[in-house]
């Protein structure tokens, strides 16, 4: 290369920095100082993450914030009367779009962040977020929270009972019921699979394989619930459960499955990337554990993928301040410092960060986990229950025909016949 | 004109009453009239409430799942009370008896009802966990397979009304303690000195004589016990099935988990009436039993 060549490359990179470096310089993290705002959050390890590090952000910004942290459906209920009456108490707020995100925004409670996402800090890299969780978070057009956190059902399976019973990790879903009965004779102490079977938290955990096994949840305006596909689903999970869960499975939700699987009393657990950190206390499992997605199935591999958000109110009269709050707390910086506390960061660039590296190479598990994260990432489905804006009560039906499986009392057929009739209700009064 | 001292005395009176008498009506009366009105409108969210007559009332009364609460409202309240009732008037005759340690006796059995019923709850999800609680370990060493306990349709209000009553028998046997205390010792005196034997005294005096404390205790249990709402949300959340679906579970998860507020309060004045009705008919038994 000439130096004149050599110049040439050189002006080209000092110009296309500098607009970065200008626009670096001019951030000014300051400029809502002395304004106060509220935060919403949820008592779980995201919502606690703001709460712990809000000291942080008042010595950065200058700004006051106070953060009023409640369990998940006891944040809901404050936050649907607060805004329900117009009140600007709360200026920022966690949702979860794959449950609320139509409902809210139906009734108006979301601000459009997508002009402000141009006003944000040097690093923030809002394009690094994923793709998959903003699209979710699109709503009409408009963005309505930023992803805090990337989650979905992964497969956390015990490597030592497998080998013991001669049992290879299930490739197809076929495979699961396969292993599961290999298990069960192999070792009857032990609870062969486990998942969901709490009717209104299993929709997260079903979802997979629905979607897996082909199905679709509205086909032609009507609910696919019953299709053959859905059929297929239905009875694998319910007789998986029925046949080779625990006992009194359904009542079972997150912390049931991760104290069952962290007390070495399940083979096999489809459970929440989440449950990581909750499946692994106590370091028993580190060394006995390996995390997949659920197997492909005749639809191929859909895994659900779901995250939190950050939303704005829109009676909010402290807009700009409340985006510095969210764009602070979705941050690369931040999001490096969940994901060693095992919330995955919903930025692919964050598994590339030294810190990241080193935690996620400490443990085998951690890289399974990691990868599988990768994957939620890249061909995950947001759909949990109907995309509709009575999603919450869609997953009643969804949960009600399963736990009829599980229990024996209907076959799947009427099972999903009796949901679906309440299901295609809901479907036509969103207006199909 | 000039008023009397004691006209200038009731004025007085009125006018220092008259914030105990406003916070009341803002804290009690409000929120009832409110729930009223909510319960003749449809309330979407973020819009304002619409005019809707008896639409929820009507919905209500063609919704399978309302029966369903209501019919295991009923069932819960009869097995709970009826076991609290006897469990209670038994305790009771105990204790009476007791000669050795009274005092600890009652301060031992009055601790159940100390506990918050969350926490209640709690334990017993713990104890009833069909995979990792004692419960079904305690049968094993019997020889008895496990139960699902609070995860089976059949027996989950069984098991929840055996939790009320633990928590709540020790509270019905105080109460009949107090009655039998008052009992006139002159009747007692009397059925001695006829020869007549013991467990003739309880059925033909003692029971009868009880009866209004017994009402009574109904009466202050009936208004918890038609509410049923905390070690079941707690625990089963309505479930399995809808099979511990209280009327006040129902309304909660209505009102409070899929926001329909207008159908929630429709729900909420069906409770209060019926609270209200089964109130109303035990005093008025109460009153007919009393001497």
């Amino acid at each position: 290369m000439t130096a004149q060549s050599v110049r040439r490359v050189l002006v080209l990179a000092v110009s296309a920095l500098l607009p970065v470096t200008a626009h670096a310089a001019s951030f000014d993290w300051q400029k809502y100082k002395g304004q106060t705002i509220e935060v919403l959050v949820d008592n779980n390890p995201i919502g606690q993450i703001i709460a712990k590090n809000a000291d942080a952000f008042e010595k950065l910004t200058g700004i006051t914030l106070k953060v009023d942290i409640f369990t998940e459906q006891q944040m809901r209920q404050r936050l649907v009367t607060v805004l329900d009456a117009n009140s600007d108490q709360i200026d920022v707020y966690m949702t979860l779009p794959s449950r609320e995100g139509e409902q809210f925004s139906k009734a108006g409670w979301y601000t459009d962040l997508t002009p402000m996402t141009s006003d944000a800090g040097p690093s923030y890299n809002f394009k690094g977020l994923s793709p998959a969780l903003l699209k979710a978070a699109t709503i009409d057009g408009k963005l309505t929270s930023i992803p805090m956190n990337i989650e979905g059902p992964v497969l956390y399976y015990r490597q030592d009972i497998l080998k013991k019973c001669d049992v290879a990790v299930p490739a197809t879903m076929a495979d699961l019921e396969v292993a599961a009965q290999k298990i069960k004779a192999c070792d009857p102490s032990i609870t062969p699979f486990v998942s969901r079977g709490l009717r209104d938290a299993l929709p997260y955990t079903y979802s997979v394989f629905f979607h897996n096994m082909g199905g679709q949840y509205i086909v032609n305006g009507k609910s696919g619930l019953c299709s053959p596909q859905g059929l297929k689903a239905l009875k694998l999970y319910g007789e998986l459960l029925k046949n080779y869960g625990p006992l009194g499975v359904v009542n079972y939700s997150f912390y049931q499955i991760s104290s069952l699987y962290r007390d070495g009393r399940a083979a096999m657990a489809f459970e929440s990337s989440n449950e990581l950190s909750d499946m692994m206390q106590g370091g028993t499992r580190l060394g006995d554990t390996g995390i997949a997605l659920l197997p492909p199935g005749p639809g191929g591999s859909h895994p659900t993928t779901i995250g939190w958000g950050l939303a704005m109110s829109p009676y909010s009269t402290h807009k700009g301040a409340a985006w510095y709050l969210i764009q602070w707390a979705t941050s690369p910086e931040i999001q490096a410092q969940n994901e060693v506390a095992g919330i995955a960061a919903p930025r692919a660039a964050i598994a590339k960060d030294p810190a990241v590296q080193a935690w996620l190479a400490a443990e085998p598990v951690r890289t399974q986990w990691q990868h599988a994260i990768s994957a939620l990432a890249t061909s995950g489905n947001s759909d949990v229950g109907y995309p509709i804006v009575d999603n919450p009560e869609s997953r009643q039906y969804i949960g009600d025909a399963v736990d009829n499986v599980i229990l024996g009392s209907q076959t799947p057929a009427d099972a999903c016949s009796a949901a679906d009739g309440s299901l295609n209700t809901l479907i036509a009064k969103d207006g199909g | 004109m000039q008023l009397s001292a004691s006209s200038r005395h009731r004025g007085a009176l009125a006018l220092l009453s008259m914030p105990a008498v406003l916070f009341t009506a803002m804290m009690v009366v409000f929120p009832i009239l409110y729930t009223i009105w909510l319960s003749f409108r449809t309330a979407p969210l973020g819009h304002a409430t619409q005019f809707v007559g008896l639409a929820n009332y009507s919905q209500l009364a063609h919704a399978p799942q309302f029966w369903n609460s209501i019919k295991v409202s009923l069932t819960l309240y009869v097995i709970s009370l009826a076991l609290q009732l006897t469990g209670g008037t038994y305790l009771a005759v105990l204790l009476f008896q007791a000669k050795r340690m009274p005092a600890i006796l009652r301060s031992v059995l009055i601790s159940p009802f100390m506990v918050p019923p969350v926490v209640v709850g709690m334990m017993f999800l713990v104890i009833l966990d069909p995979s990792l609680g004692a419960a079904n370990w305690v049968l094993s060493l019997f020889g008895i397979g496990p139960s699902a306990w609070l995860a089976s349709p059949e027996w989950v209000i069984p098991t929840v009304a055996l939790i009320d009553t633990w928590q709540w028998m020790p509270f019905v046997a105080l109460i009949v303690l107090g009655g039998l205390q008052s009992l006139p010792p002159s009747v007692y005196e009397a059925a001695k000195i006829d020869g007549a034997p013991s467990r003739l005294v309880f059925w033909r005096i003692t029971l009868p004589l009880l009866l209004p404390t017994l009402a009574t205790a109904a009466i202050l249990r009936t208004v918890d016990l038609l509410r049923f709402f905390d070690i079941i949300y707690v625990t089963t959340q309505g479930g399995p099935l809808n099979a511990s679906d209280t009327l006040n579970i129902y309304g909660f998860h209505i009102g409070f988990e899929l926001f329909q507020f207008g159908y929630a309060s429709a729900l909420a004045m069906t409770l209060t009436a019926m609270v209200f009705g089964v109130v109303l008919a035990l005093n008025r038994l109460r009153k007919a039993v009393d001497w």
